[in-house]
């Protein structure tokens, strides 16, 4: 267990959802921090699309939470702009597939501008995005996109997969003083946890949260696959008696690889259960990662969970069928053990 | 008050002087580029001096402007020292931004220069963000961005103009009308012929002035941030202007021909300015003769000290990404400091 | 500036064809009008260019009133406004030949200049739509050729806000002879001006059509005389309380208007507004109604003139800034050669009083 995790465990904590707690996150932070405001498309009055801004509008007014147009390219181009000029903007883009729409002001300012300065900007601005299948979004609205951002240097990414990690790292994001990406499945926004209460916790960006200990089986996991994952563990146990322990990383990038290889020497074995599509992505990061620096304590295969490749398609029948879940992890497990 | 006022007669010798100064800056460079000392790709300014000069006269010292690839112009016209924008382009630790910008990427933001920038039309977006920051403050600055002719069709132009317009933002957009698009004429790529028409789409104010005046520059500028700082919202001057040489040195220019070159050269907005100040006898042939003297000298200071200045080290290369230095970059970062080779297992 | 040509086709031969029996209406669109600071400040109206073009279909409808007898051709720009409209008026393109004049464009004033010294050759009837300073521009190498003046600029005294389609009606009767030109024209008065300096701009002259105005302002700049603290005075070629500029105030200190074609003009001088002579509210730019303080006005006859020392300012025409002097004598004097002007409605009028509109059937025939 990481101190990061046990401290959170010593502090006084309260059952939120995942969208109560990302939004206790934007209150306390727009309430410690003048500079901070939230820009994006209905979030105000309307509640945003998803309900997390919800009556933040109520609260704090529509200069700190501000309407948009339809402009994905133009407001988050204005908050990189607003970033590099003194403020705190936290972005919200209503679905991760738009950000294809803003992509030239992520990649070629946001990302680079304090590199191509030589240091001589600070970016502190956060893009809070919704990510996955399983609402019969289609194509289009159910994207998972994190892996582009983890990816391209300058930016930081975290995909949290509790209601604790989503407070601690929406509130780590906004703090920090460069772009960080907060990707929100979609899927668990009514999933409840134990958050901590104290209003100086985070996550900090970098750092694993090990959800489950165990010594057999090692599965990292996201988003909505950390609480699938961590029902498989229980009934895997209850069945097998195998001790499965589930990482949920929290933050992409940075990537806590030492935890992850930590349990990984320990069990010998490594699930990597991710909803991003299979090729060239999050799970092969990770899984590189871990033969780099404990090939030698692996004693089966790696296995992947993940999209195979295809878009989220509309029908349930065949989003079923694309979508991993907790039976792939179990399927996986079983694999290899 | 602004860097330099056009009212006064100080003010408008020391624009002049700016004028001279982007000159003999990107004449420098330009030759320096031939020799091979600077690397990559430059931009010049030639030509276009009384936009950027014009614009800036406009300005307090600490309002923002975005910049465009061709951004040496508005850096000198900002007040920049062509000193360590000259190390920059030399690509030396002392340089702007520590030899890792180089000519398009040439930026202060403590002096209210949010870069040159690589991406047409990117400028816009940026701008529009830091009147936002302006207005969110409620700061008595405005931000400028300049764009050329060309950015006028990329869409997050658009979606900058419709943004800064929506929310009475205070920017003012500034499109520098060089008559080409890297190697396209603006007539084969927009359907108005005023590129400020497009202004009317967005409600606001939209005006052409002549490129090659910088009192006219000025004049429009002036308002417009005036009306920017009243909370009346954003402006789009354009100013009609050329660029002397290529696209980028070694533009082999196939697309115009020297007698079009002339008839703006005929224009020029340093002989014009000069022969109206000397008429107006507030600077006679000797001082002007003393203020190129004087330019040359500190441009070419400006390539002594770029010429010495310190290469950066190879581990340089591994900082500024993040404000926190993050593992994945650390590891090469200490092994390029201790052996200058590769941390175990990959590169 | 750019070298290319938009609106000209390589094997369009813009002379006039010798053999045509047709009237030929010269057709001037002006892309540059009212795009000027005055957008920014005061109260001009926007005139775009595709509501230029719009106007510019209008006049060609308005055309073909006279198709049989008619053929147009249109000054080329950049943007190829003129082109744009032929292209789109179906009507017209059916209607009677049009062409586009082949010429070098400069994407300034030199290429209405250009346009309108051929159409002083070729042309019966000129068809303008800008405002003063255009209308002024085609005045100057036009000769006698009687002018069409349609008001899409800033600063629009003497071209009137008249309908597209009417306009092209009126020069249409003009052009062909259905109503003579004689009787339905009027020569407008113009301004000369002429500097006086040790400068460079000593012996320049420039011509304005409503007025010249000396601003007390050093430099062009944005060309538009907006403060009305920076004018000093001026000589105008009429003075109504019904114009915009320099002549509003000549308009509201004379006893009497002076119209555009009375010969002569007036002088008058201006002072601070707490101190002068005489002190009026007059309609300066459009959407600035100014107090002007008038130090002293007189009628001139055409050949008298005015002088204005000018230490440092700028001449104007027509509501622009136009000419830099210091230490100057500006001499100022009104002339009465200026443009041959169509009054549109009465035009029409005498149009329809002489059967102009009238179109032959079945039964009329049959009277």
């Amino acid at each position: 267990m990481t101190a990061q995790v046990e401290r959170e465990l010593e502090t006084e904590t309260e059952e939120l959802t995942v969208r109560e707690a990302i939004r206790q996150a934007l209150r306390e932070e727009l309430e410690r921090d003048e500079d901070v405001f939230l820009i994006g498309e209905d979030i105000g009055e309307f509640g945003g699309v998803l309900e997390v801004t919800g009556d933040l509008y109520e609260e704090f007014g529509d200069e700190r939470i501000k309407d948009t147009p339809i402009s994905e390219a133009g407001f988050t181009g204005a908050a990189t702009g607003a970033a590099a000029t003194g403020t705190r903007p936290v972005v919200e883009l209503m679905f991760s597939d738009f950000s294809g729409v803003a992509m030239e002001q992520i990649m070629n300012q946001m990302a680079k501008m304090r590199y191509m300065f030589g240091g001589k900007a600070e970016m502190p601005v956060t893009v809070r995005t919704t990510e996955g299948g399983g609402m019969g979004a289609a194509s289009q609205h159910s994207g998972t996109v994190h892996t582009w951002m983890a990816h391209f240097p300058g930016l930081k990414a975290v995909a949290p997969g509790t209601a604790a990690a989503a407070k601690g790292l929406t509130k780590a994001a906004i703090r920090s003083n460069d772009p960080v990406f907060v990707f929100e499945n979609k899927m668990i926004y009514e999933q409840t946890g134990q958050v901590p209460t104290d209003e100086d916790y985070t996550a900090p960006i970098g750092e694993a949260a090990i959800e489950r200990e165990g010594d057999d089986v090692t599965v990292v996991a996201t988003q909505r696959l950390v609480g699938e994952s961590l029902q498989t563990a229980e009934s895997i146990a209850d069945e097998f008696g195998l001790e499965v322990e589930v990482i949920d990383p929290r933050s992409l990038y940075p990537l806590d690889t030492e935890t992850i290889v930590e349990s990984v020497r320990k069990t010998g074995r490594l699930i990597v259960a991710d909803e991003s599509p299979l090729s060239y992505g999050t799970h092969a990061e990770i899984v590189a990662r871990v033969q780099e620096e404990a090939f030698f304590s692996l004693d089966a295969p790696i296995q992947r969970v993940g999209t195979p490749d295809t878009h989220m398609p509309f029908s349930p029948p065949l989003e079923n069928e694309v979508l991993p879940d907790g039976d792939d992890v179990r399927a996986a497990i079983e694999r290899i053990s | 008050m602004a860097n330099y006022n056009l009212e006064s007669s100080e003010g408008r010798v020391e624009a002049l002087r700016r004028m001279l100064l982007i000159r003999a800056f990107d004449e420098e460079a330009g030759d320096r580029f031939a020799d091979g000392e600077i690397p990559g790709f430059v931009h010049l300014y030639i030509g276009e001096e009384a936009v950027g000069v014009g614009t800036c006269a406009a300005l307090d010292p600490d309002d923002y402007i975005a910049s465009t690839h061709r951004g040496h112009g508005h850096c000198i016209a900002k007040g920049l020292d062509p000193k360590y924008m000259m190390a920059e382009l030399y690509g030396k630790a002392e340089g702007y931004c520590n030899g890792k910008g180089g000519s398009m990427h040439i930026a202060d933001v403590d002096a209210g220069m949010l870069g040159a920038n690589g991406i047409v039309g990117a400028g816009p977006p940026l701008a529009t963000g830091a009147a936002l920051s302006i207005d969110y403050d409620d700061r008595d600055q405005i931000a400028v961005s300049f764009l050329g002719d060309g950015a006028v069709a990329q869409g997050q132009v658009h979606e900058a103009m419709n943004l800064a317009a929506t929310w009475d933002l205070p920017v003012v957009f500034v499109v520098e009308n060089n008559q080409y698009g890297e190697g396209t004429p603006v007539e084969d790529q927009h359907n108005v012929d005023n590129l400020s028409d497009t202004a009317q789409a967005y409600d606001i104010p939209g005006l052409t002035v002549d490129g090659m005046d910088v009192t006219a520059v000025a004049e429009a500028v002036d308002e417009a941030r005036s009306r920017a700082r009243n909370g009346n919202g954003p402006t789009l001057v354009e100013a009609e202007t050329y660029r002397y040489r290529g696209h980028y040195e070694g533009d082999e220019e196939p697309y115009r021909d020297e007698a079009e070159i002339e008839r703006w050269k005929d224009r020029d907005p340093i002989d014009s300015f000069t022969e109206r100040l000397i008429d107006r006898d507030e600077l006679t042939e000797a001082e002007f003769e003393e203020l190129q003297t004087e330019v040359e000298a500190k441009i070419q200071d400006a390539v002594d000290y770029a010429q010495d200045a310190t290469p950066p080290e190879p581990h340089e290369a591994y900082d500024d990404m993040f404000g926190e230095i993050p593992p994945e970059i650390e590891r090469f970062a200490t092994a390029a400091r201790t052996d200058g080779g590769t941390p175990g297992g990959d590169r | 500036m750019a070298s290319s040509d938009s609106d000209s086709s390589a094997d369009s031969e813009s002379d006039r064809d010798p053999d045509s029996d047709r009237a030929r209406v010269g057709l001037v669109v002006n892309p540059a009008a009212g795009r000027d600071v005055r957008r920014l400040t005061g109260g001009a109206s926007v005139v775009d260019n595709y509501a230029k073009r719009r106007i510019a279909e209008c006049v060609l409808e308005g055309l073909t009133v006279a198709a049989d007898g008619i053929e147009v051709a249109a000054m080329p720009s950049r943007a190829g406004i003129a082109r744009d409209a032929l292209a789109e008026s179906d009507v017209a393109a059916d209607a009677f030949p049009a062409e586009i004049l082949e010429m070098t464009l400069e994407g300034s004033a030199a290429d209405t200049r250009t346009a309108a010294a051929r159409f002083r050759e070729e042309t019966d009837t000129i068809v303008v739509l800008g405002g003063d300073g255009t209308t002024r521009d085609v005045a100057l190498e036009s000769g006698s050729v009687p002018i069409v003046a349609v008001a899409t600029g800033t600063n629009t005294v003497v071209p009137s806000p008249v309908d597209g389609t009417l306009a092209g009606v009126a020069a249409g009767l003009v052009a062909t002879g259905a109503v003579p030109a004689d009787d339905v024209t009027t020569r407008h008065g113009t301004v000369e001006a002429t500097v006086r300096s040790s400068g460079t701009a000593d012996g320049s002259r420039l011509t304005a059509l409503v007025s010249a105005e000396i601003s007390s302002r050093s430099f062009v700049g944005t060309r538009a005389l907006l403060d009305p603290a920076d004018l000093r005075g001026g000589v105008v070629s009429r003075a109504h309380p019904g114009d915009v500029g320099l002549s509003a105030v000549a308009g509201a200190v004379m006893s009497e208007p002076v119209v555009g074609d009375d010969p002569g003009g007036v002088a008058v001088r201006l002072d601070d507004p707490d101190t002068a002579e005489r002190t009026v509210r007059a309609v300066v730019a459009p959407g600035v109604l100014a107090t002007v303080g008038v130090e002293s006005w007189e009628r001139l006859e055409p050949g008298d003139s005015v002088l204005f020392e000018v230490p440092d300012g700028v001449v104007g025409a027509d509501g622009e800034r136009e000419l830099e002097t210091t230490d100057a004598t500006v001499e100022l004097c009104p002339l009465k050669a200026g443009p041959r002007l169509v009054d549109v409605e009465r035009t029409l009028a005498v149009g329809a009083r002489r059967g102009g509109f009238d179109v032959e059937t079945a039964s009329s025939a049959r009277e």
